[in-house]
């Protein structure tokens, strides 16, 4: 990593603009805030609140809670019945599972004969994504605005995605999700690269990387039979559900691929830069000296984001007298197998990165 | 043989084959990290309070990722004591807005699979859910600390007389580096994971104003900005340990 000192200097944003994008994204949050009259469904904001006496349960687990009715009487804040007082009813449980307490100053959407729907969230993912950008304009500048903009590109191409596996009815998901594999990771590397050389090998590297570990996870999964996989232990499932697991291992996988075969090659190229005389087969070994570093955190970040989501679902099992085997299964064996898939993937991209940037770094030289 | 162990086998000797010794210490890493988040799991179960266990092991899942991924003694304190202290403030940022944002336990479009179940089990969700994030940023902030880390540590071995100002430089230097590719892992990590969720969200027609405020989703979405929060702090809070650390 000695090269980092030399890294392009970047463009240093004025103090000034970066507050006054500061101020901007913070009027945002408050116009999230109250942005009652764009929505269609009725919003009801809470002005006071009845709590009954709390109420034990026991269930047959003997697990003990206590449920509470709460008599809420509340305004309504947009549409037609603007201005008009209205009386609901909230029942919560202690634990709070699919239930939760509202407090006078809440803001809930209710139907038309005034039954609660859903709370409103909007303003806290505002507010967060307004902390998260002004750290980033912050400590990152112009590189933490590109990084965004690639974010949200990709959010788009992924949408437009989703479309397209929805009108042909979720029939070949793998070749859309594939193929849209490639489309993300071209626009990616383009944004963070530029068009050249070193974009086109490290997009060489994430795509021959993942499509050898999905082909041989795929031989893997279908010798073994999908022994001990339980696809109908899926959650929110709508289309097939192997096909859809393996799109959803694929797409999850790309990201971390794509990041490392970036930091391997963009550190061979510049090894390269500094020995123009180095051998192909010295770059190999270097770029699996890099890669050797960086692939057991990065497959713990994805089995952390794949497995930790399986928390409340678990508790939930394991509370309801299942044992921790079964709990296992339902839950947590697809997460582990997309962690283990996605880690072949980025195990086997070090070498393909490395090979690429030996053989193909060529022109580099000056 | 069951298709995880056969899966795992796999990974294993690609591991080896690629890492030597050294993928074999990541594999075991990986199989560590799996048993302590089982561990939270049954212990949050057996009713000890989620936020407590979760922060315990929090931090020894971040021990076993970085003291297990790399070998040079300043860098990995450096990095394991950044990353406790980004998981200290991201806990102390989670905790206020799962509650507000109440995005706890299971949602509409969970019910089919809680159908049959007893909810009322007498253990905080909301807790839980706040764990859940926590857990969820643990990964990246420990690979952003240790990258960040390494960095400077090979700078500060082959220019020791640097100022603290000019190490910050170069922190924040590593830091443009990573944070790109690192945004694309968190992005495809989390909507990898729930593509099948946004089929559904499409499929059914949800409104913008929906999805925006759909308890699944935002939860979703807070844990990808918590976890990108986690990395951009990790950045100059690991570059102040090291002008700490650098000196003992």
């Amino acid at each position: 990593m000695k090269n980092m000192k030399k890294i392009q200097s970047h463009i240093q944003l004025p103090a000034k603009w970066i507050l006054i994008l500061i101020v901007l994204g913070l009027l945002g949050v408050i116009a999230v805030h109250f942005d009652n009259p764009v929505y269609q469904q009725t919003i009801v904001r809470i002005t006071h609140v009845t709590n009954s006496k709390a109420k034990s349960t026991t269930d047959e687990f003997n697990n003990e809670d206590s449920t509470v009715t709460q008599k809420l009487t509340g305004i309504i804040t947009n549409g037609r019945r603007k201005g008009q007082t209205v009386h609901l009813k909230n029942t919560y449980t202690g634990s709070h599972a699919t239930d939760q307490r509202y407090y006078s100053g809440n803001q809930v959407f209710i139907s038309h004969n005034n039954l609660i729907t859903d709370y409103k969230r909007d303003t806290s993912v505002a507010l967060l994504f307004w902390i998260a950008f002004s750290l980033l304009l912050l400590i990152m500048q112009w590189t933490g605005m590109r990084a965004l903009l690639s974010v949200l590109l990709n959010a788009v191409l992924f949408f437009i995605a989703i479309e397209i596996d929805l009108a042909v009815h979720g029939s070949n998901i793998l070749l859309i999700f594939g193929g849209l594999s490639i489309v993300f990771t071209s626009v990616t590397l383009w944004i963070v690269l530029g068009f050249n050389r070193q974009m086109a090998i490290t997009l060489g590297a994430t795509l021959s990387g993942t499509a050898i570990a999905m082909a041989l996870s795929w031989l893997v999964i279908t010798l073994t039979g999908s022994n001990g996989v339980y696809y109908e232990a899926m959650q929110y499932v709508t289309q097939t559900p192997k096909p859809l697991f393996l799109a959803e291992t694929l797409l999850g996988s790309l990201g971390a691929v794509m990041d490392e075969s970036t930091d391997i090659i963009s550190s061979l190229f510049q090894l390269k830069k500094e020995q123009p005389d180095i051998s192909a087969h010295q770059i190999f070994n270097s770029g699996r000296e890099i890669g050797r570093e960086i692939m057991g955190p990065l497959i713990n970040v994805l089995f952390l984001i794949f497995v930790a989501d399986t928390f409340p679902m678990a508790v939930l099992f394991l509370r309801n007298g299942n044992s921790w085997g079964y709990t296992f299964n339902m839950n947590m064996s697809l997460g582990i197998t997309q962690s283990l898939v996605s880690g072949i993937g980025i195990v086997l991209a070090i070498p393909a990165a490395a090979f690429l940037a030996g053989h193909f770094s060529g022109g580099e030289r000056k | 043989m069951s298709t995880i162990v056969a899966l795992g086998l796999f990974l294993l000797l690609a591991m080896f084959l690629v890492g030597g010794r050294r993928g074999i210490r990541s594999f075991v890493s990986l199989l560590l990290n799996f048993v302590l988040l089982f561990m939270a799991i049954v212990l949050v179960a057996f009713g000890f309070p989620p936020l407590i266990v979760t922060l315990i092991i929090g931090i020894m899942i971040l021990g076993v990722t970085i003291f297990m991924g790399a070998d040079s003694d300043l860098t990995t304190q450096t990095a394991f004591y950044g990353a406790v202290i980004v998981l200290v403030i991201v806990v102390l940022l989670i905790i206020p807005v799962e509650h507000w944002a109440a995005v706890q336990g299971f949602g509409e479009e969970d019910s089919d699979d809680i159908v049959g179940f007893s909810l009322a089990i007498g253990i905080s969700f909301a807790q839980i859910a706040a764990s859940t994030a926590i857990f969820s940023t643990l990964g990246a902030i420990a690979e952003a600390a240790m990258a960040i880390a390494a960095g400077l540590n090979e700078i500060v071995v082959q220019t020791p007389h640097l100022s603290n100002h000019e190490l910050f430089q170069d922190g924040s230097d590593i830091g443009r580096q990573i944070i790109g590719t690192t945004f694309n892992t968190l992005f495809f990590g989390f909507f990898g994971g729930f593509l099948a969720l946004f089929i559904w969200f499409v499929g059914l027609h949800y409104s913008l104003g929906q999805i925006f405020n759909n308890k699944i989703f935002v939860a979703e979405l807070l844990e990808i900005l918590f976890s990108i929060i986690g990395v951009i702090l990790t950045v100059p809070i690991t570059t102040w340990v090291m002008t700490r650390q650098r000196h003992d």
